[in-house]
C-alpha cells in the first residue's frame, strides 16, 4: 500500500468541490473590515441574525474535518514502521524507500488507531448532525489545509501538526458549538458536541505524550516539532476565526486545552499567534479592497 | 416591471449581473410584483444580509453571500440567488398588498418573527418550484422558536400557508415561542 498520500488525491466523490489556504486568503472579501460595525461580536451565538446558517456552516466544516482526520490518523499508523518490524523493513527496502528509517513505538501506532476509530464515528455523528440541521453533504467547500499538516515525513512533526493543533483547534470548535447548542435548546447538537469534545481532549493529550516521551533525549527534534505546530496554530487561526478576540467567531476554550496537557504557557502562545494571524487577514483584506477600488475607479 | 442591476460587472467576485437580472425578472412576473425593482449588490463582503427598501421603486440591498455558491466561494449560484431574492420580494409583496400594515419595519422585526416570516415565504417558494431545503429552513425555525413538537407543528403551519396576515402570522409565531 502506497505510503504518504498527497492531499491532492485525497478521494472524494463529485459532491466535494476542495479549496486549499491559498484560494480562501486570495478572497479580497472581508465581514471584518468595515467602515461602521455590524454587530458587537462576531462570536457565534444563537443571537446572531445568521446563527443558523453560520452553525450549518461550520459543522460542515467539522464534518469535512473529522474526515480528513481520520485520513490522517490512519495515515499515521501506516506510514512508519515499528522498531524492530523486520518485516515491514524488508518491503520497504524491496520498494526501495530505506528513506523512511524512522522508527515509532507500537504503542504510538495502537493510539493512531484508536483515533482512526474515533474519527470514523465523528464523521458518522457529523453527517447525522448536519442532515439534522437541513445541510447536504458537500454543501460547502472543503478547505483542505487539515490533511495537509498530516503530510510531514516525521511522525513527531505529524503529531505536533495534527494531534496538538488540528486536535487542540478542534476542542474550541466543539466547545463552541457545544455552547451553541446549549444556549439554542437543540438536545442533540449540544450532546454529540460534548461527547467528541470529549474525544478530541484524549487526541490532543496523546498528542501531547508522545512528543514529549519520543523526543525525551532529543531536544532540537522537539524544538522542531513545536515551532511546526506554531505554524499550524497560525495556519488553524484561520486568518482570525478562532480567537479570544470577539471579533472572531470561535474562541479559545482554555479549560479544555489545559485538561489536554497544554500548559499556561503554550495557552497564551497560542492566543498571541490567533490573534496575530486576525490582525494580519483584516490588514491584508484592507489591501485587497484598496487595491480593487482602485482598479475600479480607474 | 424592469429590474436594474449594480454594478454591472464586479471585481470581487465571480458574479453576472445579467444572471441576477433575469432571476429577478422571472421571480417578479412570477410573484405579479408590479413595481420596478433595484438591486444592489456589495460585493466588498461575504456576509449574506439582504435588506429591501419599499418605494416606487423595490430597492434590495443585498451582500455577496446572498447570492453565493457555498462549495465554489466568490462564485455566483443561480438557485442561491433565486432563494434570497425570493424571499425579499415576497416579504415585498405581502407588505404591498395589505394584511401587513401592522408589521413592525424590518430592522425592527424580532428574529423569531424574521423566522416565522421566513418560512412562510419559502414555504411558497417552493410551491412555485424553486429548490429549497426544508430541514434547513425548519432548524433556522426551531432556533428561534425552540426543538419541540408545538414549533414544528407550527413550522409546518406557516410552510404550507397561503393568504395569512401579519396578525395571523405572528400569532403563530408567538404561541410557538411560549410553548
Amino acid at each position: 500500500m502506497r505510503k504518504f498520500f498527497p492531499v491532492e488525491e485525497l478521494a472524494r466523490d463529485s459532491r466535494f468541490n476542495q479549496v486549499t489556504m491559498r484560494d480562501r486568503m486570495a478572497d479580497p472579501r472581508s465581514a471584518l473590515v468595515k467602515d461602521e460595525p455590524r454587530q458587537k461580536s462576531n462570536r457565534l451565538v444563537p443571537s446572531r441574525p445568521d446563527a443558523s446558517a453560520a452553525a450549518r456552516g461550520l459543522m460542515h466544516g467539522i464534518f469535512v474535518g473529522e474526515i480528513q482526520a481520520l485520513e490522517g490518523a490512519g495515515r499515521t499508523c501506516h506510514d512508519f514502521r515499528t522498531a524492530g518490524d523486520s518485516a515491514r523493513r524488508a518491503q520497504d527496502d524491496s520498494h526501495g524507500e530505506d528513506s523512511f528509517a524512522d522508527t515509532v513505538p507500537f504503542a504510538l501506532k495502537l493510539d493512531m488507531a484508536r483515533q482512526a476509530w474515533d474519527e470514523a464515528r465523528h464523521v458518522e455523528i457529523s453527517v447525522k448532525l448536519s442532515d439534522w440541521m437541513g445541510s447536504e453533504i458537500g454543501e460547502f467547500a472543503e478547505n483542505t489545509v487539515l490533511f495537509q499538516a498530516a503530510c510531514s515525513t516525521d511522525p513527531i512533526l505529524r503529531l505536533a501538526g495534527v494531534n496538538r493543533a488540528l486536535e487542540g483547534l478542534a476542542i474550541d470548535v466543539f466547545t463552541t458549538m457545544k455552547e451553541f447548542g446549549d444556549l439554542a435548546g437543540d438536545p442533540y447538537l449540544e450532546f454529540c458536541e460534548d461527547w467528541m469534545l470529549a474525544d478530541e481532549v484524549t487526541h490532543v493529550k496523546m498528542g501531547s505524550d508522545w512528543l514529549r516521551r519520543v523526543t525525551e533525549h532529543d531536544p532540537d527534534r522537539r524544538k522542531k516539532a513545536l515551532e511546526f505546530q506554531s505554524v499550524v496554530d497560525k495556519l488553524f487561526s484561520y486568518g482570525g476565526t478562532r480567537s479570544d478576540s470577539q471579533e472572531s467567531p470561535i474562541g479559545l476554550a482554555r479549560r479544555f486545552r489545559e485538561l489536554a496537557g497544554f500548559t499556561d504557557d503554550e495557552v497564551e502562545d497560542i492566543a498571541e499567534v490567533s490573534l496575530a494571524a486576525l490582525e494580519e487577514r483584516k490588514a491584508s483584506v484592507a489591501r485587497m479592497q484598496a487595491t480593487a477600488r482602485e482598479f475600479a475607479a480607474s | 416591471m424592469t429590474v436594474t442591476v449594480t454594478p454591472q460587472t464586479f471585481q470581487f467576485v465571480h458574479f453576472d449581473a445579467a444572471l441576477i437580472q433575469r432571476v429577478a425578472e422571472s421571480l417578479t412576473a412570477a410573484l405579479g410584483l408590479d413595481r420596478p425593482v433595484a438591486i444592489e449588490v456589495d460585493e466588498t463582503t461575504p456576509l449574506a444580509r439582504i435588506a429591501v427598501e419599499l418605494g416606487d421603486t423595490v430597492t434590495i440591498r443585498a451582500e455577496s453571500g446572498a447570492f453565493e455558491d457555498t462549495r465554489r466561494p466568490r462564485h455566483q449560484s443561480e438557485d442561491a440567488t433565486a432563494a434570497a431574492l425570493g424571499r425579499v420580494l415576497l416579504r415585498s409583496r405581502d407588505r404591498l398588498r395589505g394584511g401587513f400594515g401592522e408589521a413592525p419595519a424590518d430592522d425592527d422585526l424580532s428574529l423569531a418573527q424574521v423566522a416565522a416570516w421566513e418560512t412562510y415565504c419559502v414555504g411558497r417558494l417552493e410551491r412555485i418550484g424553486l429548490p429549497v431545503n426544508r430541514q434547513r429552513w425548519k432548524y433556522n425555525f426551531r432556533n428561534r422558536h425552540g426543538f419541540n413538537d408545538v414549533a414544528d407543528l407550527a413550522f409546518d403551519r406557516l410552510w404550507t400557508s397561503d393568504g395569512l396576515t401579519w396578525g395571523e402570522l405572528d400569532e403563530i409565531s408567538r404561541s410557538a415561542s411560549a410553548s
